[in-house]
Formats: C-alpha cells, sequence, structure tokens
C-alpha cells in the first residue's frame, strides 16, 4: 500500500509502546529500516503494513495505528525476519506480543477474527485434555462459520478414512496440574500487565 | 539397545500417526528405543504465546521437568514441539526474571525446571549420533534414481539453527543421499508453509503452499520433517492446480517413510497408504527397486 503520511500530535504517541510489545525495546530503537525483514516474510504481500513498516510504528510509538493493522495477525511465526534481522531484533517476538495486546484491547480486525479465534479454539482444547484434539478443535473453531465447516468436510472425512482423526482424546491424567498451569500463568501475566 | 527418552506431541497421535509409526520402525531398525514420556502435554504449539508468554514458557516446561529425572536428552519429531522445548531453554537462559515466574507455576503442581534438558530434532539425531554411515549400511534397497525434493520448513531450524543453517541446511539433503536418492536442488526449502493460517487465513496461505509446490511439480516426492508442513503439502493440492493453472499431484512423505522403504521395511510399518496423494505410484516406483538380503 501507498505510504501514509500522518499529522503527528504529542497525543498520538505513546513513547512506552516499545517496551510493551518488545522484549528486546533497546534492540527494536535501533532499527535502521533496511527492509530485510519485509523481504523475509512470506505473508507481507498481503500485510497492510509491512514489517519494516509496522516495526517504525512502534519505534515512534504510533500505539493505535500499530494495533489497527492487519500485519501480525498474517505472521504465520516462521522467524525468518529474526534470524536475518542485522539488528538482532526479535521481531517475530514483537509478532506474538501485539497479538496479545490487540486480544486484551479488543482491537477488532476481519483478520484478528479468525487468526485469534483458531488460537482460542485450540488452547481451549489443550486446556481441556491437556493435548490437541483434532474433532474437538474444529467444532469450537467452525461453531461461528458453519459454512467453513461444510467446506472442510471432504478433507476431514478423507483423513478419518485414512485413520489420521482419532475418535477419542488422547489425555493428560494429571488434567489438575494442566489446569493449573493454564490457570496461574495467565493471572500472572494479567497481574503484570503484561503483553 | 539404546533408548532415547521420546516425546510424541499431539499431530504424532492423529494426524501424523504414520510420522510416529514410521520413525519407531526406523529407530526400531537401527536398535534403538523410542521411550515415550510419561503423561506428556501439548508444547503450546503456536497459540499458547497468543493466551500468554509465561504459558507458552510453563506449558513445555512441565514435559522438561518430567523427562530431567529419566534422561539428560528429549527426542521430537514434530518441528513445533522441537522449538516449543528448545525455547523454554533458551528463553531461561536469555532471561533471568523468567526464572521465579516459571518457578512460582510449576511449584504448583510440585515440579521444577531450571534447564539441562538437551532439546533433540529426530532428524538431527539420525544424522549427528546414529550417524549417516550407519544408516547407509541399513539400506536394503537404494533409492537409485528416485528424484527427492527435501522440505525442511522453518522450526527445525529457526530462530535456533542448532544443528544445520537457518536458510539452506543440508542435514536432510546428506541423509537422503545415503539412502541413495537424487536430491534435487531446492532453494525453496526452508520457506514457510502457511502453518495454522491455512486453516484460519485460507487465501494468504494457499499462496504459499503453491509457490513451494509449483518448483517441485516433477519431482518424484517431496519429503517433510513436520506433521503441519506435511498436511498443508499434500492437503490443497488441488486449490493449488487451480491457482498455478497446472496440474500438481506429488506425494509428500515423511523422511522416516522414505528411510523406511530404503531399509525394505513393511507397509504396516511405514503407512504410506495413510497419505493423502499419489503414495501408490510411489511405493510401485520404489517397489521395481531391486532388493538385497
Amino acid at each position: 500500500m501507498p505510504e501514509k503520511a500522518f499529522n503527528l500530535t504529542r497525543e498520538m504517541l505513546d513513547h512506552s509502546f516499545a517496551e510493551s510489545v518488545a522484549p528486546d525495546r533497546e534492540k527494536l530503537l535501533t532499527c535502521i529500516q533496511c527492509g530485510t525483514c519485509t523481504a523475509s516474510c512470506p505473508t507481507a504481500y498481503a500485510m497492510d503494513y509491512t514489517p519494516r513498516q509496522l516495526c517504525r510504528l512502534v519505534q515512534v510509538g504510533l500505539r493505535d495505528e500499530a494495533l489497527h493493522s492487519r500485519t501480525f495477525w498474517l505472521c504465520t511465526n516462521c522467524y525468518s525476519c529474526t534470524i536475518r534481522c542485522p539488528r538482532g531484533i526479535a521481531l517475530t517476538e514483537t509478532m506474538a506480543a501485539m497479538k496479545r495486546l490487540a486480544i486484551a484491547e479488543n482491537v477488532e480486525h476481519e483478520e484478528k477474527e479468525s487468526v485469534s479465534r483458531f488460537y482460542r479454539s485450540f488452547m481451549a482444547t489443550v486446556r481441556h485434555h491437556g493435548r490437541n484434539f483434532e474433532p474437538e478443535n474444529l467444532i469450537r473453531y467452525y461453531i461461528s462459520d458453519p459454512l467453513g465447516l461444510i467446506g472442510q468436510a471432504p478433507l476431514a472425512l478423507s483423513m478419518l478414512v485414512k485413520g489420521r482423526i482419532p475418535l477419542t482424546p488422547g489425555k493428560v491424567e494429571a488434567s489438575d496440574e494442566i489446569e493449573a498451569i493454564f490457570r496461574t500463568s495467565i493471572a500472572m501475566d494479567a497481574a503484570e500487565g503484561a503483553a | 539397545m539404546k533408548s532415547y527418552t521420546y516425546f510424541p506431541g499431539c499431530s504424532l497421535e492423529s494426524t501424523a500417526s504414520n510420522y510416529d509409526h514410521s520413525a519407531r520402525a526406523v529407530m526400531q531398525a537401527l536398535e534403538f528405543d523410542l521411550k515415550d514420556l510419561p503423561d506428556w502435554n501439548c508444547c503450546g504449539a503456536t497459540g499458547a504465546d497468543v493466551v500468554s508468554h509465561l504459558l507458552s514458557i510453563a506449558l513445555p516446561a512441565r514435559n522438561l521437568a518430567k523427562a530431567q529425572s529419566l534422561d539428560d536428552q528429549i527426542v521430537t519429531t514434530c518441528s513445533a514441539c522441537y522449538l516449543n522445548l528448545y525455547r523454554v531453554n533458551a528463553h531461561l537462559a536469555a532471561d533471568p526474571p523468567l526464572q521465579p515466574k516459571l518457578d512460582a507455576v510449576l511449584g504448583e503442581i510440585g515440579l521444577h525446571y531450571a534447564g539441562g534438558v538437551r532439546v533433540r530434532h529426530l532428524l538431527e539425531l539420525l544424522v549427528t549420533d546414529v550417524g549417516l554411515k550407519a544408516i547407509a549400511q541399513r539400506v536394503q534397497r537404494r533409492l537409485s534414481g528416485l528424484r527427492v525434493a527435501p522440505y525442511y520448513g522453518c522450526l527445525v531450524v529457526r530462530p535456533y539453527a542448532e544443528f544445520d543453517g537457518p536458510d539452506l541446511p543440508t542435514s536432510m539433503d546428506r541423509l537422503l543421499t545415503a539412502l541413495g536418492a537424487s536430491v534435487i536442488p531446492y532453494p525453496m526449502k526452508t520457506r514457510c508453509c502457511g502453518g495454522v493460517l491455512m486453516t484460519s487465513q485460507r487465501r494468504v496461505a494457499l499462496k504459499l503452499v503453491a509457490d513451494l509446490l509449483e518448483p517441485v511439480r516433477d519431482a518424484d516426492c517431496v519429503v517433510t520433517v513436520c506433521p503441519l508442513c506435511q498436511l498443508n503439502l499434500e492437503a490443497y493440492q488441488r486449490a493449488v492446480s487451480a491457482q498455478i493453472g497446472a496440474p500438481v499431484h506429488v506425494p509428500i512423505v515423511y523422511f522416516t517413510q522414505l528411510m523406511g522403504m530404503a531399509f525394505a521395511l513393511p507397509e504396516a510399518q511405514l503407512e504410506l497408504n495413510a497419505n493423502l496423494v499419489g503414495s501408490d505410484r510411489l511405493t510401485a516406483q520404489v517397489g521395481r527397486m531391486s532388493v538385497w538380503a
């Protein structure tokens, strides 16, 4: 997309933003805008801001603009940007932190709806059994999108015929341990206000 | 018989059961035993970090905490499990304030973990510990003339690149060569398959798979080391054909299945029939190759 011009005002800038989404804030601030991340990113072609541009938004503290981007929702976690960045910036970790922040602040977005719904369905299934159980994960994910489920049916059926979808879940026996890990981790992160 | 503590992971008991079974069979043939970590749990895949950063560490750390009383290393076949388990050690080493937080979570269930269990991918174990020489010696049917494209995907080499290069790794190339196969140069070997975006953002991910399959349409098979890569590459070939305007029908097999074929192991152990694309053609092709006792 074409570069967007901003009439920057003091109110638009949040100088603590980088800290809240970058575990290595100091490094992120050294970004030289070389664009190696964008050139390495397999899904940059579908993003509104490229990874380089998103990094710049974080640097200057344009918080709202960054959080309303679809860019981090299209990050596949492939780590290509992270290993190639000449400044050693762990951009993949920042993409994950932005997903958490956008969820915590209910920033709505078309891409967010399906991507975060998938992650939440998956993690709810894992919390339930301690392991993923594909039929349950898919039902949780598609319950609000029955047409999507119909579209997925032929593949699910052929996988079932091939014996690659189990009918009963593999379960962790110590299910109380899994619940304790979820409960404590989420509560501690929330108490710290960590994104 | 030497045994390794094995972390199968969720996919290996469902969508990738053929990977699990062929991996066990191949290790057995090489006289190694894979012993499951008792009562293991999901590593969190790519979802845990979206829910809570601490959860993305604590969930896989439970497995490492349980493993440390049994062994000083753990081996896994799934690239996402490999990354998440490895990442616990890496984050604990790089971020000291993380340790007390992890202590608080694992303390709730009477466990403790502070690093120390070495995390291995089966590909790494085979190439470095077992060794290509031992593998080549076990081959009973050289896969001569079989044109294979080695596809590594992301997480087995990124971001940690523990045993091979992050962009153009060679370990699987060398392993396939040891089986007698002809390895096709494949510059896309570590480009992403789209991961779970194939479900949640189909249009975006389909282009990635099309880009991966287009240059290897004529290969006899593409060889993978990860359950999600395998599924993404084989399950959407009809849509990819429509997208690029040329037929794509290439078998996508696990490296352990191909090893098993070269070892002349029975189909019942390799489960190529469970693959969705063209395994008949591949088994017929390999079946014509001569077997030495």
